[in-house]
């Protein structure tokens, strides 16, 4: 049941992390991706924490996030992420995707209005 | 991507942090899975290490002593499965420069034939080609646009290194008409 869900969460990764950002309206850091990902949530996707860096990588390579350091040298430093305009595209894609599988597949499982 | 200081990060020798150092175990064990040029693991694992101690402080705060704060996190964090995503998410981009790098030293090598011998066959010799301006275009070319194109000059080294092999070759059998 565990390996399904992450399967399942897997594919919807890249979808949370730029529908977070966008709803948060401010760059973050991967580990403030992390927690807010897992508040809202709820802990019920448990994933290896450190898995989120190749994927926000990933997605700045694919033009989907921009970054940049903040933090004088010496001092703490952070890799802040913030959504493109190619990604506020994707994210409107793929959530529109996602509402009609959501619903296709109530519909097939005859849940609808359940 | 931002530079960074160039300093090693899996390396933190502030006595303020010095409850963090343990962080840096956790860091050599990503870095052992990377193979990657020196600044972009630096930027690498300036960032994971930021992460690790905003991870051991919080749960120092519920109450963990440092060694257990360490290992839960670095359990939860997946050091291993990390190490090798990220060389898998940043390697492609280098295979992909080196296989395009490729290219261009056959391409200058076959140049640099055709300035060195003529149509029927015969060498003009070194001398000769040494004073001819093309030579040095096409010799630095060779060199410059893999260095101009490519983030990781080693790339740009070897690229050229292979231009002078393939020149080398094809200088030596000259009996092989193209």
């Amino acid at each position: 049941m565990a390996d399904q869900i992450d399967q399942m969460r897997k594919g919807t990764t890249t979808m949370a992390i730029l529908k977070l950002l966008v709803d948060v309206g401010e760059p973050l850091h991967g580990y403030a991706i992390i927690q807010r990902l897992d508040a809202r949530g709820e802990g019920y996707f448990r994933f290896k924490e450190g898995l989120i860096y190749p994927r926000l990588h990933r997605m700045e390579q694919d033009g989907l996030l921009e970054s940049h350091w903040v933090g004088e040298p010496g001092t703490r430093r952070r890799k802040m992420y913030v959504v493109t305009e190619k990604g506020h595209q994707q994210l409107e894609v793929e959530v529109q995707r996602w509402q009609t599988f959501s619903q296709q597949m109530d519909q097939l499982l005859g849940l609808e209005g359940a | 991507m931002s530079a960074e200081p160039a300093s090693d990060p899996t390396h933190d020798p502030s006595p303020e942090r010095g409850g963090h150092c343990k962080v840096d175990r956790v860091l050599e064990q990503v870095r052992a899975q990377l193979d990657l040029d020196a600044e972009m693991e630096y930027e690498l694992l300036a960032e994971l290490r930021g992460h690790l101690e905003d991870a051991v402080a919080a749960a120092r705060a519920r109450g963990l002593d440092e060694e257990r704060a360490l290992a839960e996190v670095a359990a939860r964090f997946g050091v291993e499965e990390v190490g090798q995503e990220l060389q898998a998410a940043h390697v492609g981009w280098g295979t992909a420069d080196a296989v395009v790098a490729a290219g261009l030293p056959v391409l200058c090598a076959l140049i640099l034939r055709w300035l060195v011998f003529a149509p029927d066959g015969t060498a003009v010799g070194w001398r000769e080609v040494l004073v001819r301006p093309a030579f040095w275009v096409v010799a630095l070319a060779a060199l410059l646009v893999p260095l101009l194109r490519f983030p990781r000059w080693r790339y740009a080294l070897i690229s050229w290194a292979f231009f002078w092999a393939m020149s080398v070759i094809f200088f030596a059998w000259p009996a092989v008409h193209w």
